[in-house]
This record gives structure tokens, sequence and C-alpha cells, in this order.
């Protein structure tokens, strides 16, 4: 078997049995892996309405087929579940070096099964297999958990684990891989700790075999060389991060400002790449089989805030800085250190402490509230000790752990959440870019950036001049980026690596890995297919075009000051054309002939 | 005019940011002058055989010139320029 | 004049394009076990070096080998070489590397070396950052002297 290994290990922690299982090779066509194999999965074996903190959840571990190969920037892998922090079918994804452990493992994925009574860690070397006590590792930082078992399993174990919010099972936890990189939305850190998984720690020492080698290499060289052409996929990413984009999107005027109250940010420049590059860059860093090395290894001095580790990217950076109207960069670094120590999710986490501030400002929030701390605009300090206190549990860190939507409900202003479906947008303004604003509304896991990065055009100068202020030509755009992410996502590879190739040179590499034959069409319909599934899942969990909307400030509050002052979402006339080019009705169901057309 | 530089740009020409007096009629002759002040190095990041580079983001008052017309987009006194070369996404 | 394999760390990503191309050389597939070259990580810093044989010119592993597999390259080339047709499996030879480039793969049942891919290494032409460089010696140091010399350009080249 080539790209893909042919097995698939499945794990039920509550009766203790371990299945290696001949992968289903018509989904691993069809739907390719990682992405779309963990959706599958779950959309045929998990029932919508679970509990998705409940034994009947699943927790999928899924690599793709490029996982494990020189593929470029293709190492990555995806956990697939039902979503505890909005109920949708959540698919996060993560790079590192894991993923393609997995494949050297011999697997294709790893399927969680039921709960565990008390904590266990998973210890998988290649085709032997153990449920083993964690009871020592529990409540462990997520370095000093990795570390502890390779002491206790192989100095070489690659693992993913979760820290003591996973274990309290916040949902805004996040599953954490050698220490510093994320699989980090959507609450699946909860879902991991629902079960007492504490750890996985993988050693592999099989191989991932290629059908045509010379074809493969060749088709790999051609796609190194265009990325590393690309200014952004070559030299830029590695250079600067992508917390270049701070500036850019300042400039631009829609760096959302203050829980999005404004889209400007006085002090964007302090809290930028290019700052970042000069005060605590110490170098780049990439996963495995990266050719870009977007990554940041930093370091901050300041006692104040003293560490070292990797990050912040961009939405981190906006999160912890432009959102809470802060612009202390070694205040940011250290939230996000913690969040990584801990395992949080870092947009999610910034995203809730900011609305935390305007609940404060606008005083439905006291100190008594806040452990005494005063959440103004612009404090970093107390930002931090925040960020500390939902790392570790304490007071007011347990309201911060469920989430800005939550918090906001809980004092009756739930429409002070900057969320879509419950999960916090990340830092583009829709109001001042319109297309980014329909894939938040419309992304299957709730407000999220990458599911459909049109800002690569509207913001970034790829592809042809596209106006960020316009709608027409967004809904095409959004589902052309979609349906591209999802294939792209199921196949292992990174999305950076679209600064640079598109479906044909992916559909090659995939091919003449396989030995499956896959055009440029068929790869993007694939995507398509996961698109679909999600959608169709989602539906039947309740979700209805009502939830495919912005919070009402982004529809009615124009923009107040810099380049796009005056701006609202205009989501309702992008909207119905979406659905349309999607083939779905005016309900935003997928229609009978959409399904036959994707085999679904 | 004030014209802002951002990542690369920042290394070509040691500065953050210049305050331009003189008033310039449009993109092409704000480019012309500012490659005589920074040299060779600038002219080539922001021109490529006469047009505008592509890769460079030029937004003036925030809004990106490949959408005003390019090098023929009029300038006036008070604009904000921001040069940018295409350099992330995430 | 022959080549050698220099390493610069500081450009290290710890990405291991380097290992993948190894094993792609050697296999066609990908097996981190079957690469010459080995990455090694720390974590919690975000360091990592690249390491494979030094070919050395007094080599311990070819001093203890019983059978005279593992032998210098012709004179001039530089090159530690194994003849694998010769090697009986003793593994002194793993035992002796003082820098564990010299490794026994029990995939394949034998000893696994560098041999910087007849003169045409693999792993620097995949590695992405430049953290390998194949150089002729005259040259090997130079790519480092001139990082140093362009910073005193930089001070200098204004000062009469």
């Amino acid at each position: 078997m080539n790209g893909w290994i042919g097995t698939t290990l499945r794990v039920d922690l509550g009766s203790g049995t371990i299945k290696r299982e001949p992968t289903n090779m018509t989904v691993a066509h069809e739907y390719i892996g990682a992405r779309g194999m963990g959706v599958k999965i779950i959309s045929d074996e998990v029932d919508p309405k679970a509990d998705a903190l409940g034994p009947d959840n699943k927790l999928v571990f899924a690599p793709g087929p490029f996982t494990g190969t020189f593929a470029p920037s293709g190492g990555r892998y995806n956990v697939i579940t039902k979503s505890p922090l909005n109920g949708t079918i959540a698919a996060s994804n993560s790079g590192g070096v894991f993923g393609p452990e997995l494949k050297f493992a011999g697997y294709d994925a790893l399927i969680v099964e039921g709960q565990s009574a008390t904590p266990v860690y998973l210890w998988i070397k290649n085709d032997k297999v153990e449920i083993r006590d964690a009871s020592a590792v529990w409540g462990m930082t997520v370095a000093d958990t990795t570390e502890a078992l390779r002491a206790d399993t192989d100095h070489e174990a690659k693992v993913a684990c979760i820290g003591p919010p996973g274990e309290n099972l916040s949902l805004i936890s996040a599953i954490m891989n050698e220490m510093h990189r994320a699989a980090g939305r959507t609450g699946v850190g909860a879902v991991m700790g629902s079960k007492k998984l504490k750890a996985i720690a993988v050693v592999g020492t099989g191989a991932v075999r290629v059908a045509e080698p010379a074809a493969f290499k060749a088709a790999v060289m051609d796609s190194c060389e265009k990325i590393a052409a690309n200014p952004v996929g070559g030299a830029g990413l590695k250079a600067y991060g992508t917390n270049v984009l701070v500036n850019i999107l300042n400039q631009t005027g829609g760096l959302p400002t203050r829980n999005f109250q404004e889209a400007v940010f006085e002090d964007a420049d302090m809290i930028g790449g290019e700052t970042l590059a000069a005060n605590q860059l110490v170098r780049p860093k990439g996963c495995f089989s990266c050719i870009i090395s977007c990554g940041r290894v930093t370091k901050v001095t300041n006692p104040l805030y003293a560490g070292i580790g990797e990050g912040p990217e961009y939405e981190s950076a906006w999160g912890f800085g432009a959102d809470a109207g802060i612009n202390n960069l070694d205040a940011i670094l250290k939230a996000n250190f913690l969040c990584n120590d801990y395992g949080l999710d870092t947009i999610s986490m910034g995203a809730t402490i900011a609305c935390a501030m305007e609940l404060y400002e606008l005083g439905y929030l006291t100190q008594e509230d806040t452990d005494g701390l005063e959440l103004v605009w612009g404090n970093a300090h107390a930002m931090v000790e925040l960020v500390r206190k939902t790392c570790v549990g304490e007071g007011f860190g347990k309201r911060l752990a469920e989430g800005s939507y939550r918090l906001a409900d809980s004092v009756g202003h739930p429409e002070l959440s900057m969320t879509v479906k419950k999960q916090e947008m990340p830092a583009y303004d829709p109001r001042a870019i319109q297309g980014i604003g329909l894939n938040y509304a419309t992304s299957n896991r709730g407000g999220c950036h990458v599911r459909g990065y049109t800002i690569a055009h509207e913001v970034l100068g790829q592809g042809p001049p596209t106006d960020p202020g316009a709608v027409e030509g967004k809904a095409g755009l959004d589902v052309a980026f979609q349906d591209l992410t999802a294939a792209l996502d199921s196949s292992g590879a990174c999305v950076f690596v679209t600064f640079g190739i598109g479906a044909a040179e992916l559909a090659n590499m995939l091919s003449t890995l396989t030995g499956f034959p896959y055009s440029p069409e068929e790869f993007v319909k694939a995507g398509a297919r996961v698109w679909n599934l999600e959608r169709l899942w989602n539906l039947s969990n309740g979700f209805t075009t009502a939830d495919d909307t912005l919070p009402k400030r982004l529809l009615t509050e124009p923009i107040p000051s810099g380049p796009a002052k005056g701006q609202v979402s205009r989501l309702a006339e992008m909207l119905p054309e979406y659905y349309s080019v999607r083939g779905w009705d005016e309900d935003g169901v997928p229609t009978p002939a959409k399904l036959a057309e994707l085999s679904l | 005019m004030r014209i802002k530089y951002f990542a690369t740009f920042r290394e070509l020409t040691r500065e953050n940011s210049y305050q331009l007096d003189d008033h310039l009629p449009d993109v092409a002759s704000l480019l012309e002058v500012l490659s005589d002040r920074y040299g060779t190095a600038f002219r080539d990041a922001v021109f490529d055989q006469g047009a505008m580079s592509p890769v460079m983001i030029l937004l003036v008052n925030g809004r990106n010139v490949r959408l005003t017309g390019g090098l023929a987009t009029p300038l006036a006194a008070q604009d904000e320029v921001s040069v940018f070369p295409v350099v992330a996404g995430a | 004049m022959s080549k050698m394999l220099m390493i610069y760390p500081n450009k290290c990503t710890g990405c291991r394009n380097c290992e993948l191309a190894c094993s792609f050389e050697k296999e066609e597939s990908f097996r981190p076990g079957a690469s010459r070259i080995r990455t090694l990580t720390w974590e919690r810093e975000g360091f990592s070096v690249p390491l494979m044989c030094q070919q050395c010119d007094d080599a311990a592993c070819v001093t203890v080998c019983p059978t005279a597999a593992m032998h210098y390259g012709p004179e001039g080339s530089n090159l530690v070489e194994l003849t694998a047709d010769l090697c009986i499996g003793c593994k002194l030879c793993v035992i002796a590397c003082p820098f564990g480039s010299v490794r026994y793969d029990s995939v394949t049942k034998s000893i696994s070396k560098c041999d910087t891919c007849a003169g045409a290494p693999k792993c620097v032409e995949m590695c992405p950052n430049g953290a390998l460089e194949f150089v002729d010696d005259a040259e090997q140091t130079r790519a480092r002297e001139q990082a140093v010399a362009d910073k005193f350009k930089t001070i200098f080249e204004d000062v009469r």
C-alpha cells in the first residue's frame, strides 16, 4: 500500500479493547484522509445528538497520505470529534511531528472510543499498543507530561497530550503535540479530558511507501520550487512569521480592536511581526517536512513575563493584543507560552478576555466577579493573570474557560460575544473584508478563518485584484477556498502550500504517491464531499440557516474610524448566492442532486 | 503626505515612515521620487520592468492601488500611503 | 580538492527533510530508520541540529573493522566507505564511532552510514534552509566568514 498504510487502530477506553482493523480504502479514496477520513468516521459512528463529553463521542486522530513523506509541508494530522464548545463536527488541525510518527507506527487513523474511569495514556510502538495508568502525570503541564512520559516509554516518543484545562473539560482547551503545536480550536482538549485520556505517546519504525517514486519526486521538486518562488511561501513567512499581518490588517482598516468595537489599533506596530523579529525572535521553526518554516522560536527576558517557547501566531498576538487593546508584546508572548504549556486555544482565550473587558467596561462584570482585577482595555498585567487563572482553573478563570459565549450569556448579553456558532472569530473584521465574513458565517465548525482563507486574495495580493469591500464574486470565492482547503486538510498538507501551488500540483503529488489517480477536479470534489458531509451532520444536530450569521455588531454597527469607516458586513447580500453556488436550497440544505453528485 | 513602510521595506529604506511635503500627482511619480531617495534595491522592489512590482502591496488610505488604477492612482496632499511586500498569510 | 558536508545548526528548523531525502534515496520509501543523517531536536528551546558521518581522516570505524569492509575511499576523496559484501555485521564500527553516526539498521540487517550519495548528497538538495552544504574544502568556511565580514562592511564602509 502506498501513501496510506491500510491499518486503522481502534481503542475502547471503557472496555480496554484494542483492535487493529483494515482501513476502509473506499473511504480513503473518496475522503483522502486526515480531516475527510475523520469526518466520515464520526459521521458514520457518532450520533449527532450524542453528548460531546459523554462516552458515545469518539476522538479520531488522523494523518493524511502525504503525512510522513517529503511532500512539501505535508506532515500534518487532524483531530476530529463532536465539539463540546458548539456541537458541530469539528476537525482541528495540527503540525509538528506527531502525525508522521503515527504513520511510521503503521496507522492511517486512531479512533478512541468510550471513557476510562481513571486517568490513562496510550503507548503505541508500532503494533504494540498499551493503555497505561496516567495518574502520575494527571495535572501536569504539557511540557512536563511530555518529558515524564518519554522517560517511561521511549526517549524519542512523540507525545500528544492535554494539560489541566483539558482535564477540567474547558470548552476552549486544546490538544498539544511536541509541546508547542496545537490542535487548538473547538474544545477538542475537553473531549480527550472527558475520556480521561491524558496523552498518546508514539514511536514508529515502519515506512510510508510510494507508488511511483521517480514521478513523485519530480512532482515534489516542482511543488517545492513553486512554493519557494512565491514571496509568501518562500521568504516572507520565514522572515516574519504570520504576525507580520498585524500591520497589514491595520493599514487596511480591518484589524478588530477592543472586542470588534473598532477596526484600527493605534499601537498595532508595537505588537506586529517586525517588532517581534527585532525583539523576541530567536529563530524560525518548521514542522515535519516543512519548507516554509513559519514557526517562531521566541524568548522573553523581561522578568515579569520571562519564558522561551514558540509563537505567537498572528491570531494569537491579535487575541491577546489588539482585541484587548494591549500593546505589550512581552505580555502577549507570556500569554501564548502559558496557553501552549497548559493546552488552551489562544484565539478563543484572547477573544474571551476581550469580551470580558467589554462586559466589565459596561458594568456587567464587576471587580467582585474578576477576583479584584481591573479588566480595563490595555491592562496587560490583568490579561496575563486571567490567562494564568484559566490555565490552572482558579476563580474567574473557571468562567473564562467556558469561552466568551457562555460568559456573555451568563450576564444576559450574548450579543457581546464575538462568535459564530459559539466559537470566537479570529483577527479579520468582516465589515472591512466581506469575503472572510461570509466564511466565518458558513464555516462548519463555527467562527474560523482557515476554513476558507479568502484574505489571501482580499488583502494579501494573491490572485487577481480583489476588493475587500465588495460583495460581488465573494460567494464563489468562498466556496472555491473552502473546497480546496477541505481537500488539502484531508491530504495532510499545510494550508500555507497554497502560497505557491494549487489543486493541480496537489493532485499530481497525491496520485504519484498513492498510485490512485486524482485529477485536480476530483481532488477539489473530495473537498466538496467533506464540506457537504460536515454540513449534513451539523444539520442533523439542529443547526439551521439562522446559525449562518454574524454578531449583530458586525451586521449593524459601522466601523467608526479608519480606511473602512462606515462599513458593515453585507452578509445578507452574499449568503443566498453562497447557498446557490453550493448547490443547496434557500435554507442551506444540500439538495438531493448535489448529494448524488458527491456520492453522499 | 505620509509614507509608511512595513516588513522588508523597513530594511530597504532603513526607516519606518517618511513625511513628504511635495505634492505628487500619482503613485508612479511617488515611487520614482522614493526610488531616487532610497536607491536601486528599493527601485527593484517597487517596479518590475516599468510596471508595478507584483510582489508589493501599496495602499492609499487603506485601499489597494491595484483596485484604483495602479501606478496611475491619483494622490492628494493629505493621503497616507502604506508599502508592504507580499509577505504572509495566517 | 574534494568536498565535505558542512552543517549550519543555526539554520536548522528541525524539519527533517534531510532524513526523508536520504531514506527515499536509499529505499524509495520514507522510513526515518533508513536515514544516514539524523536531526536531533530540543523541544523546549526549539533548537535542532543535523548529524551525519564525518568521514574522519583517522576513522575509528576503519581501525576496528575486522574485514576491511569499512575502509578509506580513493586518494583525495575525503570519504570513508563501506563495502557491503565484506561486512559481517559484527557492529564493532557502531561501537567505535564517537559520533554515533554509524548505525545498525535492524530492518534491513545492515550497517548504515552516510556515503554522500556518490557526490550528489540528497540531504543537501532537499534542505530548505541552507543548514547543509556540500562544499569544496577550499570554500568550507566561506559562508561563515562572509556573514561576519558583511557585518564589518556595514559598520565601516562609509568610514574613511
